[in-house]
């Protein structure tokens, strides 16, 4: 079984804490696994494999608007998050595969299964981990792993504003575009509620993971809760 | 002796890593399990903790560079004081283990099958009697301690700290734990305010110091609640209800008792846990019981089968139960297939991953059926004996416990060793006592020489 959950707006910071005080949680096996499903604000996250030159606007623009810059842990190179965009956070326990790339590839294929849903065929380039229609890229994977737990997880562009990705070269990768299910359907695209429903049964069925459970954003909160307190007792 | 830091294990289609991002720097201290460098593949960034404890002495491997796995990245220079401190401790488990240990601990479980053989490990480090923690006299500080580490602890007792006083301090380390570090910080701290604390506490009896926040917060449930509630059985709580009804009234229940010197499987332990662990197989004492228990079956057959109506099926094969304590949700009694076709690191890495998926409900039907022999360690909560009930239709049950260094007499000596209590329930209906003590002293035997496996295994 996964717990999964649409979090609603959640500040990046705020996504960042909740995933760090659940690892700790999912590892100390006082809880199952997670998706969760936070709308972002427009951010930029910058993971380990981030080489300077990935950022194409200049710091002074991006204050201005508002747009905040992370350096995370999580694997692969600048990204951009915000709305129209379904972020998926995976924190699941990994110590029964122990195999990192088998669950990059699970997560892969429960992406390119929801795409097909709507006649959409996703399909993996070699060496380019993520999702791609044609030469185009629809969805991003960044992982992070601590004491056996994943946290970050992919990021789909549903009906992004992709004039957003026109500030980075995305993933460090020049020359790469982006497209959206919005771009490819238009008028006929899903609602971001109904990919977020089949992403999640979708990474449940390509994880091996069972039934998705569904709860609100305050179990999330209150697990998350309490797993800080655990910490503190210690 | 340094200790390499090796890129670890990290699934069978991953061959290489790339380093991407050193923790710490050379020359700084780093606790066993604390974060220490980060390795990238493909697009998953992932945290690696320290092996030991130690210093951070060299840096081989520079960020930036992919190396195949397996290649030493870094050493770590001899983790001197933590591994002495080791040998007192055999304890020393993972964090993460400690806080499980020690969580049960705390729910006070007494049915000696709520056993979790998972961790087996046991023996939390006795700790010799620290002048200032008596007056603490809580649970809770005994749980905080637990979670020191050796070094950690050592200054307490050099400096008389009572734990809750040390519980109150904000840990740097992992999880909120207290460190070297910010037990110094605290110390140089408490100096440069003489004596303040201590004078007030003795001027101001009448306000008593506030109990740790989750004692405070079990105390008030306990007031306001009602005095009694009903909690009607969980389908695992009947199962398990039905079963050792069935096993007390089926089986003739019988128990003996025996002692190992655990000492060379401690010394094994601490010399090939950091190096499992850098390969990603945290080791545990239950890999040690399974082994001696399938070479001992192997030599007394009629331990490992079950009672089918009026027959004894002796079994050829060896599948070990685990009985693994799931808290409220239950005991579970897993079985490892075949053991005797396992060697020791297969054995290690099956016990951690069929724990951890009895813990979340993950089970396959198979591994809960087809048993031919079980283990139980109720020393993960702290018992040093226990009669552990049959997993009927087996006949029998090994139980393992607290390793606890006792004075013993070796060649007219008295010398501090670790020892443990095994005991065994064995269904006398089948297996004689003669049988049983027979069993349970090899087993016992191949633990203290574990050179046996040489000749036997």
């Amino acid at each position: 079984m996964i717990t999964a959950c649409h979090l609603g707006p959640t500040p990046y910071a705020e996504g960042l804490r909740l995933q760090e005080a659940l690892v700790g949680a999912v590892a100390d096996r006082r809880t199952g696994d997670w998706l969760l499903f936070p709308d972002h604000p427009p951010v930029l996250t910058v993971g380990r494999g981030g080489a300077p030159g990935g950022l194409v606007a200049d710091r002074a623009m991006l204050a201005e608007r508002g747009i905040e810059i992370f350096d995370v842990a999580r694997g692969g190179d600048i990204t951009w998050h915000g709305p129209g965009q379904l972020v998926g956070y995976a924190i699941c326990d990994l110590t029964r595969g122990r195999d990192l790339h088998r669950f990059l590839r699970g997560l892969e294929s429960a992406l390119i299964d929801v795409l097909a849903g709507y006649g959409i065929e996703g399909t993996r380039v070699e060496g380019r981990t993520g999702v791609w229609v044609g030469e185009r890229k629809i969805a991003s994977l960044g992982i992070a792993v601590r004491r056996w737990v994943s946290y970050h997880g992919f990021a789909l562009n549903v009906a992004p504003d992709l004039r957003f990705f026109e500030l980075i070269h995305p993933c460090g990768l020049r020359g790469v575009r982006m497209t959206s299910v919005a771009d490819l359907l238009g008028a006929g695209a899903p609602a971001l509620a109904e990919v977020r429903e089949r992403a999640a049964q979708a990474v449940a069925r390509r994880l091996d993971l069972g039934d998705v459970r569904w709860v609100g954003r305050d179990a999330v909160l209150e697990a998350a809760r309490e797993a800080a307190t655990a910490v503190a007792v210690r | 002796m340094p200790i390499k830091i090796v890129v670890p294990q990290l699934g069978e289609s991953v061959a290489e890593g790339t380093v991407s991002k050193w923790l710490k720097a050379v020359g700084d201290r780093v606790r066993k399990e604390e974060p220490l460098v980060e390795i990238q593949t493909d697009k998953i960034n992932v945290e690696i903790p320290s092996p030991a404890e130690g210093i951070l002495e060299k840096i081989v491997v520079q960020e930036g560079t992919t190396v195949l796995v397996g290649t030493e990245i870094g050493q770590l220079s001899g983790a001197g004081e933590a591994s002495e401190s080791d040998v007192a401790a055999p304890a020393a488990m993972t964090s993460a283990a400690v806080t499980q240990a020690a969580a049960r601990a705390a729910a006070a479980v007494s049915a000696p099958r709520g056993a979790a053989g998972a961790t087996a490990t046991a023996a939390p480090p006795v700790a010799p009697a620290r002048p200032g923690a008596a007056s603490s006299g809580n649970g809770g500080a005994e749980i905080e301690e637990r979670n020191l580490s050796p070094a950690v602890r050592k200054m307490m007792r050099e400096n008389n700290l009572a734990a809750d006083e040390v519980a109150a301090i904000r840990g740097s380390g992992v999880a909120g734990r207290v460190t070297r570090d910010d037990l110094m910080q605290y110390l140089q701290s408490r100096t440069e305010r003489p004596a303040a604390a201590p004078a007030a506490r003795a001027a101001a009896p009448a306000v008593p110091a506030a109990p740790p926040a989750f004692l405070a917060a079990r105390v008030a449930a306990a007031a306001g609640g009602p005095r009694e509630e009903v909690i009607p059985f969980s389908k695992v709580r009947k199962l398990i209800a039905e079963n050792m009804v069935r096993a007390k009234h089926t089986a003739a229940h019988t128990h003996c008792f025996d002692e190992a010197d655990m000492g060379a499987i401690v010394a094994l332990k601490k010399e090939w846990g950091p190096k499992l662990e850098a390969q990603g197989t945290r080791l545990t004492y239950m890999p040690f019981f399974i082994k001696a228990s399938v070479i001992a079956l192997r030599e007394f057959p009629w331990v490992n089968g079950e009672v089918r109506g009026d027959s004894m099926v002796v079994k050829r094969y060896y599948n070990i139960g685990m009985a693994v304590g799931r808290d409220e949700k239950g005991l579970i009694v897993p079985n490892l297939k075949d053991c005797d076709r396992k060697n020791l690191v297969q054995i290690a890495s099956e016990v951690n991953d069929i724990a951890a998926r009895a813990r979340t409900d993950r089970l396959k039907p198979d591994e809960i059926a087809g048993g031919t022999f079980s283990i139980t360690n109720a020393g993960v909560y702290g018992a040093i004996n226990s009669s552990p009930v049959i997993n009927v239709p087996e006949v029998a049950i090994l139980g393992v416990h607290k390793i606890v260094e006792r004075p013993v007499i070796r060649d007219g000596q008295i010398v501090a060793r670790p020892m443990m209590n095994a005991s065994i329930g064995f269904d006398h209906r089948v297996v004689d006592g003669e049988l049983a003590v027979k069993f349970l002293r090899r087993v016992c035997e191949i633990l203290e020489k574990p050179e046996l496996l040489w000749f036997y295994a």
